[in-house]
């Protein structure tokens, strides 16, 4: 199946040069002479990478198989991160290089979203915002309440996150996936 | 008063500066038709078709103008000088984020003015409209230089080929003015919208459309605000002779992308090879496009 670019629109899966790429911005260029274009930004759905194209309008791009399923994380065994579609039980599988920053925010049964091309999986979205635990931080100054400065702590996913100096270890902390930044006490 | 009163006043303000500038000037208000005989023969811009009812006689057909540039030049040809005029233009097939069907235009012809000299007047219009940024001037040949590392003027259609095909960009194309477009989209266009107020002159000689030629580029100019084009001028041409013959090579264009073929509007050459335009520069300015450019 094809798209003309007619029907280019933000978010519409096309293939690019071999790879699944969404689009970002589609501007449609018309000279006052000359003919219209299309101006493309994509994004590389393999690499994460974006990148610029300018077709001629009435130009097609073959549709990408790319699709994204709510999974829940089951388990990692080092080398694999293991997923699970909860309607069909169908597992799938990421290596390292496709989980990405997701690897900071995911413990187990936690709910993500998973890209699938051809069937295959090719990324994996975290939540928007996780809870997780403070497993390492340094003890807070006695008396600072007011929440200025910070410290570094570790979370149980490993992620380093910058907190208030009144976090312990122990202490529930929900993070905002998109920006790596504390929001709160849980 | 409301946004939406706002708004209405400030458009009303914008065309009565213009005026208010072209009055000052001497440069005459006029009307022309907007109901024409033939549609344009420009290739990638298309007229829309109406069905007439005359009183008395059959339907006939008769197309909105695109732009009122042979109208005017009609005057012009019977001795008007300089003149202008704002009105709603037409053009089928465009539609998009900055493009309509309709949209209002400003065109005016100055006798005895270069392109240069044209370039100037329109940088002392916008200053009268309120846009006091600086102006940056640079020929098409500049842009690319300063823009990439291709040699605009002197690269044949094999060499647009193989640059289209290194930046990963389709290379089928009929001819060398739609390479050169498409790179200017690509690569010129994104950079100008860092600049304020950019004139791009001295277009290569095939994108002439109506201008003079002079050796490797055309007399014609665009004007963008941060990047969105918002004026095209010529040095116009003047005969009745190089007039047919530019209609022509858009005819045979057309012809190729197999679109509707025009007739071409004898009337206007008959009256200019009885006395051809005189030496004048002329513009058409998009005024939705100035407006919503000029407010921010």
């Amino acid at each position: 199946m094809n798209y003309s670019t007619s029907q280019f629109k933000n978010g519409l899966k096309l293939m690019l040069d071999g790879n699944p790429c969404s689009i970002v911005n589609n501007e449609i260029v018309k000279p006052g002479k000359g003919q219209a274009f299309n101006r493309v930004k994509f994004k590389d759905l393999i690499t994460g990478k974006t990148l610029e194209k300018t077709f001629k309008s009435g130009e097609s791009l073959e549709a990408a198989d790319v699709m994204e399923l709510e999974m829940q994380y089951l388990y990692s065994d080092g080398e694999k991160w293991h997923f699970m579609e909860p309607e069909s039980f169908e597992q799938f599988d990421l290596g390292k290089e496709s989980m990405g920053t997701s690897l900071n925010y995911l413990v187990e049964q936690d709910n993500c979203i998973v890209t699938l091309w051809n069937n295959n999986p090719i990324s994996v979205s975290p939540p928007n915002h996780v809870t997780l635990e403070v497993v390492d931080t340094d003890p807070g100054l006695k008396g600072d309440t007011a929440g200025t400065g910070g410290k570094p702590a570790t979370l149980n996913t490993g992620v380093v996150v910058q907190v208030p100096l009144f976090v312990g270890i122990g202490d529930k902390v929900k993070v905002d996936t998109r920006t790596n930044e504390y929001t709160g006490r849980a | 008063m409301s946004k939406f009163k706002e708004n209405l006043v400030n458009y009303q303000n914008l065309t009565r500066k213009i005026r208010d500038f072209f009055y000052s000037r001497q440069v005459i208000e006029v009307v022309t038709p907007s109901l024409l005989d033939t549609p344009t023969t420009d290739v990638y811009i298309d007229s829309i078709e109406l069905s007439v009812n005359h009183a008395l006689s059959k339907s006939s057909k008769f197309y909105l103008h695109t732009s009122p540039e042979l109208e005017m030049k009609r005057l012009l040809s019977k001795g008007s000088g300089d003149i202008f005029q704002i009105c709603q233009v037409f053009r089928d097939n465009e539609q998009g984020n900055i493009n309509s069907n309709e949209f209002t235009m400003l065109e005016f012809y100055r006798v005895d003015f270069d392109m240069h000299q044209l370039m100037d007047e329109i940088e002392e219009l916008l200053v009268v409209l309120g846009k006091n940024d600086p102006v940056q001037k640079m020929s098409y040949a500049q842009a690319f230089f300063d823009f990439s590392d291709i040699d605009i003027l002197n690269s044949d259609i094999e060499e647009l080929k193989k640059i289209l095909q290194s930046l990963g960009l389709n290379s089928d194309y009929d001819w060398i003015e739609d390479m050169q477009t498409v790179l200017f989209v690509h690569l010129i266009e994104p950079k100008l919208k860092d600049i304020p107020v950019c004139f791009i002159y001295d277009f290569p000689k095939h994108q002439a459309a109506l201008a003079q030629i002079d050796g490797l580029v055309a007399n014609r100019f665009e004007m963008y605000i941060k990047g969105i084009e918002i004026a095209n001028g010529y040095q116009e041409l003047q005969s009745s002779e190089d007039y047919r013959s530019r209609f022509n090579q858009e005819l045979i264009k057309r012809e190729k992308l197999s679109k509707s073929i025009p007739a071409i509007d004898e009337q206007f050459l008959k009256e200019l090879s009885s006395s051809s335009l005189p030496f004048c520069s002329g513009v058409a300015i998009g005024i939705e496009r100035l407006f919503t450019l000029t407010s921010l």
